[in-house]
Formats: C-alpha cells, sequence, structure tokens
C-alpha cells in the first residue's frame, strides 16, 4: 500500500498535522490524528459542482447529492442515514459551485461503517437508483429549493447577483439550487451518466481526522474503496475566467413585496488561493466584518440609515471569488444615501488604507474563524478536503491563518483600490411592493395596511 | 434497468470497542461578590467559551415596556466606563472575541467566545459590560430605532411569523409568554435610557448571577482572572422573585395566517407540556425524537421521503421555563414547511402519523435507533467548549443539578419502548393541538377545514 510521507507539524498549524496517500484507483486520502475526544469525521469531496452542469440541466449536481442518500447495493432506502444515526453518528451532504461533499462524523469506534457506507454508494449507487427516489427527491428538492430561496423575502437575492456578476453561459452564471424548470426536467438518465461522469474514486478526495489509528484506517480505506474502478470520463469543467474587472457597474432593481428597502452587490475578486484573496478578506473584515468596521459605524451607528451592513467574501477557485455587501435600509430612507455613503467609505479606505490597529483586529477576527473551523474534527476534515481538491495540497489546510496573518496593509489597500470600485460590481436594489390584497378576507383597513 | 456494481463487497462491519466518554462535571464555587462559578476545562479547545445568567427574566419586565430586557442586553456592549461603544466594539473584535447577549423568559444571557491566549481580555470586557454599563441616551435610542426597524423583517419571516401567532393563541394575554419576546413596536418605541438603566438597576446584580467558563484553561490562573474582571463587579442582595406558573388553551384549532400568494404554507402545531423537572421528560425526549427528531423518523418518512410534500418536519421539546415546584413548562411542537398545493394532505399525513402512533406505538427497532442515535452523538454534540458551556448554562438556568445531562444519558439508554410510546402520544395529543399555518388561505383555508382537526379562523399577516 502507497504510504505518503508522515508530516511533521510546519509552522503556524497549530501544532496538527496531515498525511497524504493515493490508492491504486486514484482515491486521494488524507489522514489527521487527534486523540482529545473519542470521535472520528469522514469527509469525501468529489470534485463536482453546479459549475459542471450544461444548459437546462442545472441543480443537478444537488438533486444528485439527494439522490446519494437513497441506498447503493448493499444499503437500502434511507439506510444510510439509519446506519449512521443508529452508531451515534451526524452526517449530511452539500453541493457548491465547485464541489460536492459528504461527510459523517462518528464515535471513532463507529469509524469502520462510515467508511463501508462510502464505499459503497461510490462503487454501487446505480444499482439502486430509481424512477422512484427520483421523483420522491424531485419534489424534496423543489420544496426546499421554496423553502430556503423562493418563500423568505430577498431569499433570491443571491441567485439573482450570481446572474448578474457571472454572465450569460459562465459556469458561475447560476446556483447550486438551480431552477424549477431544470430540476423538472431531470432525467433518470441524466442522473445516471452524471454518476457515471464525475463520481469516480479518481475524482475525489477521502479525508479521516480524529481520534484514529492511521495505518488501520488506511487498511480500512484500502478494503472498501480499493476495487471501486477509476475511469477518465470527465470532461473539464468550462473555464471560469474573467477579466479582473467588469468595467462597468451592472444593475438591476427588484420591485417585490420585501420588508425593507435594501442595497446589496457583488465586487469581481481575486481567486481563492492567492495572497490577494487573502488581502482582500482582511479589506472586507474591516470595512464590513463586524460591529466595528467602517460601514456599520458609519451606516449604523452614526448616520443610522441602516439596520445591518456588511460585506462577505465567497471564496471561489474556478472563478473571480464574490464580495457581498448586503446593507438593509432604516425607516424609510432612500437608496442613494447609503450608495453615496458606500463609495464614500470605500474610495476613502483606497486613499488611506487599513489603520495599524484596523489590521490586527481584522486579523484577530479572520484568525478566530480559523480556529473555530479546524476546532472540530469535522471542520478539519472539510478543509482537508477542500484545500487537496481545489489546490492539490491538504497541508495548505493547517497553515491557511499563517497566511492571513503575514499580509501588510500595503496588500490589503492595493486590492482595495484595485477591485472595490463602482465599475467593478453588479448592485442590486430592492423597492418594497405593496402587499397583495387578501383575496378571502373581509376587506378592513388593518388587512389593507 | 439496473447496472452491476464491479467493486468487490465485504459485509457491514461491526462497531469495535466503544471508548469511555462522559458528559463532562463542571467544579462549582462562587466569588465574593456572590457570582456563582462554573468552570470546565476541556483540553485542545482553544477558543473559550463564557456564558454569563442574569437573573432578569422576561415577566420582570414592566408593563408596557416588553422589550426592555432585550435592549439592555444588546446595550451591554454599547459603552462602559472605560470605553465608548465603538471603542468597545474594536476591543472585543481586537481580543477575536465575540459577544453576544439575549433576553429570553428565564432571563438575560450573555455569551462570549474567545480564544484561550486573550481569555484576560475578554473576561475583562464582560465584565466591566455588566458592572458599568454606559446606558448612553443616543446608544439606546439607535437600539430602540434598530429593534423598531427588525420588526417588519421578522413579521415577513414564516416561521418568525408562525411563532408569534403560536404564543399569542396558546398563552393567556396577560401572560408575558404570550407576547414577542423583543417587544412590539408599541411597547419598544416606549423604551429609552433611564428604563433601560431601572431595570439593570432592579434586576442585574453579581448575587444571582452565574458564570460558566469553559475550554482549554492549561496555564491559566482562572481565580485570579476573574477576581480582577468579575469578582470587581458589585451589588446588593436579592429577595428571590416569584414566578407564575405557565398555563396555556390547547383547545384543538387551527389559524392561517393570511400570505396571498405564498408558494409554501409554514407550518407550526404546537402546545405545552412536562419540563425537565418531570420525570417523564428523558421518555419525551426518546418519543418526539421518534415522531419527528430526523429524516427517518416517523413524520419525515411519510411527508418527505414518501411524498416528497417538504424540505423536512421537526418534532421538538423546548424548554420555556423549567422550575422544581412544577410551574414551568416546555412547548412541544412539530414545525416545517409544506408546499401550498398539498397543505391540506400533509396535515391529513400528519394526523394519521400521530393517530396511528397512538393507536399501534413504537417499535422496539425505532426505540433502539433513537436511543443509540441520541446517547451516541453525545461526544460530537459537546466537542467544542461552547456546545458545553451552553447545557451547562442551561442546567443552571432551569435550577437543574450540574450532572443533570451525564444522568439523562443514562434514563434515556434505561427508558423503555412503552414509556417512549406513552410519552410521546400524551405529549402530542390529536385533539390537542393548536395548529398554525402562514400560508395562502385562499388556497388552504378549505382543504384544512375538511380535515376536522379544529375550528379554521384567518388572521392578517400585518
Amino acid at each position: 500500500m502507497p504510504m505518503g510521507h508522515t508530516a511533521t507539524a510546519q509552522a503556524g498549524s497549530g501544532g496538527l498535522t496531515a498525511t497524504e496517500h493515493r490508492l491504486a484507483n486514484g482515491l486521494r486520502v488524507v489522514l489527521s490524528e487527534d486523540h482529545l475526544t473519542p470521535v472520528a469525521a469522514v469527509c469525501l469531496w468529489y470534485d463536482v459542482g453546479s459549475r459542471h452542469e450544461v444548459k437546462g440541466r442545472t441543480g443537478l449536481a444537488h438533486l444528485f447529492e439527494h439522490l446519494m442518500f437513497q441506498g447503493s447495493a448493499q444499503v437500502k432506502g434511507n439506510g444510510h442515514f439509519e446506519l449512521v444515526q443508529g452508531a451515534g453518528g451526524s452526517l449530511n451532504g452539500t453541493t457548491s459551485f465547485e464541489r460536492t461533499n459528504y461527510f459523517e462524523t462518528m464515535p471513532a469506534h463507529e469509524l469502520e461503517l462510515a467508511l463501508w457506507l462510502e464505499a459503497d454508494r461510490m462503487g454501487s449507487l446505480l444499482t439502486a437508483l430509481d424512477d422512484e427516489s427520483m421523483e420522491n427527491q424531485r419534489d424534496v428538492v423543489k420544496n426546499e429549493r421554496r423553502q430556503r430561496y423562493d418563500n423568505v423575502p430577498y431569499g433570491t437575492a443571491f441567485e439573482k447577483l450570481t446572474a448578474l456578476m457571472y454572465p450569460e453561459g459562465h459556469p458561475y452564471h447560476h446556483t447550486p439550487i438551480g431552477s424549477m424548470a431544470d430540476l423538472d426536467a431531470a432525467t433518470l438518465e441524466d442522473a445516471r451518466a452524471f454518476f457515471r461522469t464525475y463520481y469516480a474514486p479518481n475524482n475525489a478526495v477521502l479525508s479521516v481526522v480524529g481520534d484514529i489509528d492511521p495505518e488501520q484506517t488506511l487498511a480500512w480505506v484500502e478494503k472498501y474503496f480499493g476495487s471501486i474502478p477509476g475511469h477518465d470520463g470527465k470532461p473539464a469543467p468550462r473555464d471560469g475566467s474573467l477579466p479582473e474587472i467588469i468595467g462597468e457597474q451592472l444593475r438591476e432593481v427588484v420591485e417585490e413585496e420585501v420588508p425593507a428597502r435594501a442595497l446589496m452587490a457583488a465586487y469581481r475578486l481575486p481567486h481563492d488561493g492567492t495572497r490577494a484573496c487573502d488581502a482582500v478578506d482582511l479589506a472586507l473584515t474591516v470595512l464590513g466584518g463586524g460591529e466595528s468596521s467602517r460601514l456599520y459605524n458609519r451606516l449604523v451607528r452614526r448616520d443610522r440609515t441602516a439596520v445591518a451592513a456588511g460585506f462577505g467574501l465567497l471564496r471561489l477557485a474556478g472563478a473571480p471569488s464574490l464580495g457581498w455587501l448586503d446593507v438593509k435600509t432604516s425607516g424609510d430612507v432612500e437608496v442613494p444615501v447609503i450608495e453615496t455613503a458606500i463609495d464614500e467609505e470605500l474610495a476613502r479606505f483606497a486613499e488611506e488604507g487599513p489603520t495599524a490597529e484596523e489590521m490586527e483586529r481584522a486579523q484577530a477576527q479572520l484568525e478566530r474563524e480559523w480556529l473555530d473551523r479546524l476546532g472540530t474534527v469535522a471542520g478539519r476534515a472539510d478543509e482537508l478536503c477542500r484545500y487537496a481538491v481545489l489546490f492539490g495540497d491538504p497541508q495548505l489546510a493547517l497553515t491557511a491563518v499563517q497566511r492571513v496573518l503575514e499580509i501588510t496593509p500595503e496588500e490589503v489597500q492595493e486590492v482595495a483600490k484595485a477591485r472595490l470600485r463602482p465599475d467593478n460590481r453588479a448592485v442590486l436594489v430592492y423597492e418594497p411592493t405593496a402587499p397583495e390584497t387578501p383575496a378571502d378576507q373581509d376587506e378592513n383597513e388593518e388587512a389593507a395596511r | 434497468m439496473t447496472e452491476l456494481a464491479t467493486m468487490d463487497f465485504h459485509p457491514r462491519p461491526q462497531a469495535g470497542d466503544a471508548k469511555p466518554w462522559a458528559f463532562p462535571a463542571p467544579k462549582r464555587g462562587a466569588l465574593d461578590n456572590g457570582l456563582t462559578v462554573l468552570r470546565c476545562h476541556r483540553p485542545g479547545q482553544q477558543v473559550v467559551a463564557v456564558e454569563v445568567l442574569l437573573d432578569a427574566p422576561l415577566d420582570a419586565e414592566p408593563a408596557g415596556l416588553d422589550g426592555v430586557a432585550t435592549i439592555m442586553a444588546r446595550a451591554f456592549s454599547e459603552g462602559t466606563d472605560k470605553h465608548s461603544a465603538e471603542d468597545f466594539a474594536a476591543e472585543l473584535e481586537r481580543a477575536g472575541a465575540t459577544l453576544d447577549a439575549h433576553a429570553d423568559h428565564p432571563g438575560v444571557r450573555l455569551s462570549l467566545e474567545v480564544p484561550a491566549s486573550r481569555l484576560a481580555k475578554g473576561l475583562g470586557l464582560i465584565a466591566d459590560a455588566l458592572r458599568a454599563p454606559a446606558f448612553a441616551d443616543s446608544e439606546v435610542e439607535r437600539l430602540v430605532n434598530n429593534r423598531l426597524d427588525e420588526i417588519p423583517h421578522e413579521l415577513a419571516n414564516p416561521s418568525r411569523r408562525a411563532a408569534k401567532e403560536l404564543s399569542k393563541e396558546l398563552f393567556p394575554a396577560d401572560s408575558r409568554m404570550s407576547r414577542p419576546r423583543q417587544g412590539t413596536e408599541e411597547t419598544v418605541a416606549a423604551i429609552d435610557s433611564a428604563a433601560v438603566r431601572a431595570f439593570y438597576e432592579k434586576h442585574v446584580r453579581p448575587a444571582t448571577a452565574t458564570a460558566v467558563v469553559v475550554g482549554d484553561l492549561t496555564g491559566i490562573d482562572l481565580d485570579a482572572l476573574l477576581a480582577d474582571t468579575l469578582g470587581a463587579w458589585t451589588g446588593s442582595a436579592a429577595e428571590p422573585r416569584p414566578v407564575p406558573p405557565v398555563t396555556a388553551d390547547d383547545t384543538g384549532r387551527v389559524v392561517i395566517v393570511d400570505r396571498p400568494g405564498a408558494v409554501q404554507t409554514q407550518l407550526l402545531i404546537g402546545r405545552i407540556g412536562p419540563d425537565r423537572h418531570d420525570r417523564v421528560w428523558p421518555a419525551q425526549v426518546l418519543g418526539t425524537y421518534c415522531l419527528g427528531g430526523t429524516l427517518t423518523s416517523r413524520l419525515d418518512r411519510v411527508l418527505r421521503e414518501e411524498k416528497g410534500y417538504t424540505y423536512g418536519v421537526r418534532a421538538f421539546g423546548q424548554v420555556l421555563r423549567s422550575a422544581p415546584d412544577g410551574t414551568g413548562a416546555a412547548m412541544l411542537a412539530i414545525s416545517g414547511s409544506v408546499d401550498t398545493p398539498n397543505t391540506g394532505p400533509a396535515l391529513e399525513d400528519l394526523w394519521t402519523v400521530l393517530r396511528t402512533l397512538a393507536a399501534e406505538g413504537l417499535t422496539d427497532a425505532e426505540r433502539d435507533v433513537a436511543v443509540q442515535n441520541l446517547v451516541g452523538v453525545a461526544p460530537l454534540k459537546y466537542e467544542t467548549a461552547a456546545a458545553v458551556a451552553s447545557t451547562l448554562a442551561d442546567q443552571v438556568e432551569q435550577h437543574l443539578p450540574d450532572d443533570y445531562q451525564a444522568t439523562l444519558y443514562r434514563q434515556l439508554a434505561a427508558t423503555g419502548t412503552v414509556e417512549a410510546t406513552a410519552a410521546a402520544v400524551s405529549a402530542f395529543p390529536v385533539d390537542r393541538l393548536v395548529t398554525v399555518l402562514v400560508g395562502d388561505a385562499a388556497q388552504i383555508k378549505a382543504p384544512v377545514e375538511a380535515l376536522g382537526i379544529g375550528e379554521v379562523t384567518v388572521v392578517s399577516a400585518e
């Protein structure tokens, strides 16, 4: 069995280590020991996400993720859930633009069961997949879409911003949930073809973290996954690269029944994995990362024109990252008032850069977020997979925080100046409309208000 | 058409030997100022969690000032005698810390999380906030306006709107529990800094407060740290305050909160029942889990995995207030959302699940899996310091012994199928459930009326 190198703790890794291995069928395996608590996390990242979907089949990667819980050759129906939960474990799967992940956190003595289950569906899902599960999960996913996006105020904002920000035909133009029409159109044969194309050991990374015996774990991995054939049928994802700057301000005004006006924007930012991405993370933290950020102080504390104001960063490796500004207005304040204040703050930041104290605060916040993420075995397993799949090196997960701490104020200012400008954003404005008049109700002034 | 897999199959593996794990036992003590302290060393947990509980329950809010406890809780992080509001937020973030505070029926709770290396700084800030909050006029005014701005957002959210309506339906109008925890537009608008300070002076003091500190405390002299920080907070002793018993009207009925055009109906079906001081609690936890704890429980097995009506429906028991004298209660409820056209059929199936449970009971296999999950997940669930601190704080808030959680796991393991069935059936009796539906009345009213699950009334969402 090919054993990888045994890593010693690198500087800035907080003493955490990970070892890497590869089975003959191409499955990459990352192991990390931690004996503090008798638990073990299993995480499997498949290198497939919504960016691999084709026109007319948006949402297929996510719908498929649901089908992975509908049984395989040796696991009946909902057996995957039943067996893991019955063993005292917890589990789920998620789908994003760039990957699909599946994870189980188990009491340490039940680790082998999780490996067996993941291997069974990786190797034999199609022996169990049928019309009944397809139809059922199609309905479940459509209800997921309604619950999370369509039936909540501003629920489709992110979908609209993404569609503005990444042009028609771009692999990131649509979000993982997909459209209702495409969910309706997906066929069982689409799902089968998707599995045959993307679900293979050489298109996945498996990480196991926690109270484990690495040699025993690797032997189990070889036993259960080793005979699953790899294949090379996977097409390369469509190119997601775009010019650094959009070059114009894109804008959409949505008139909808929402409780307040809102100003949102997506900025086109550097790809994940670059120093500039870490620098822009710090810039967004200084500007909108908490209750001492510049935008919060300006809009919520001083001008008192907003209820909430903040910036978030969606790191992406295969396309420009997305900086998401979200401001909900206070009372009757009009959007241009907010927009002017934001442009002033961004211009001032580009001009001055962060203060030493702002750098310290932003770095402390990001450092703590990393401590949180690496503080559980499941969080660590997920990060190891992320760096292995997207950047080819799981060790980078353990030193990520160090890289953020090495960024200089000059780098932060530089990226802010280059990217956080009006001609590099897609703006989404919400203007509330009056509620529909209730149809079967006594008309009174209360209801019509 | 199926296809043959080409891998080698192996039989399902058996579990190895379980390693011992127990819910951590905290060490209890008190500072000279009367503050109770629970501490718990969790090796490897580099982010320390601190919870501070204040005996300032919603029931103590003055008439007409619902929301003053919430505004006070938020105002704790808006400046002290040492820092302005902006500086206080900056200092917290500089320490890599977060501080949340919220007011609920049993009291006000502050939750601090901070890297162990900066625990001194974090404790200093939370101690300043409790000892000498600024409650500046302008900051309180801002918090009040901010809160007023939040209310329409909450009313527009289907699950928040449903919760508000259920409380109004269940509890008597003169009970604090019938009204929104964070106040209404009318009551919040009446709050000013004087009201906040008066509430603080009447209800916040170290003698009736508890601090819970959990994390990797290696090399930290916690006694010295506490003496310098929370130990410097002073205040008078307090008389115990009587609390009214929780009562509710669970006559079976349906209220539709009308949202014309809604693509889904939000369901919230509930009543009140026994809390953690009742001997039935472990059986009720078990039975409720079997009914609707997860995707493979009875409700989702039908509503999601067979019918596809929903992304998920859950049954749960949530303590409202818990006391040894039996005056407390838990909210027992089923919640989820279903697509609008299937609202009637989904409710019909839901009631069928409840009736079948009452008629046939749980199976031993269901009970076994539930116990294995509820007990087995404990080491996972309590991996972080924050999770341990939160449960220890719940125990204090609910007047339970420090070893309650550890005992509960033993009781769950000893609870049989018959007891779990009885508890679930009496927790969710089909004719004593108040159903709130937030959805399109024009489409759902007639099918819901046809089910005969109680009188149906429609109210406006506004």
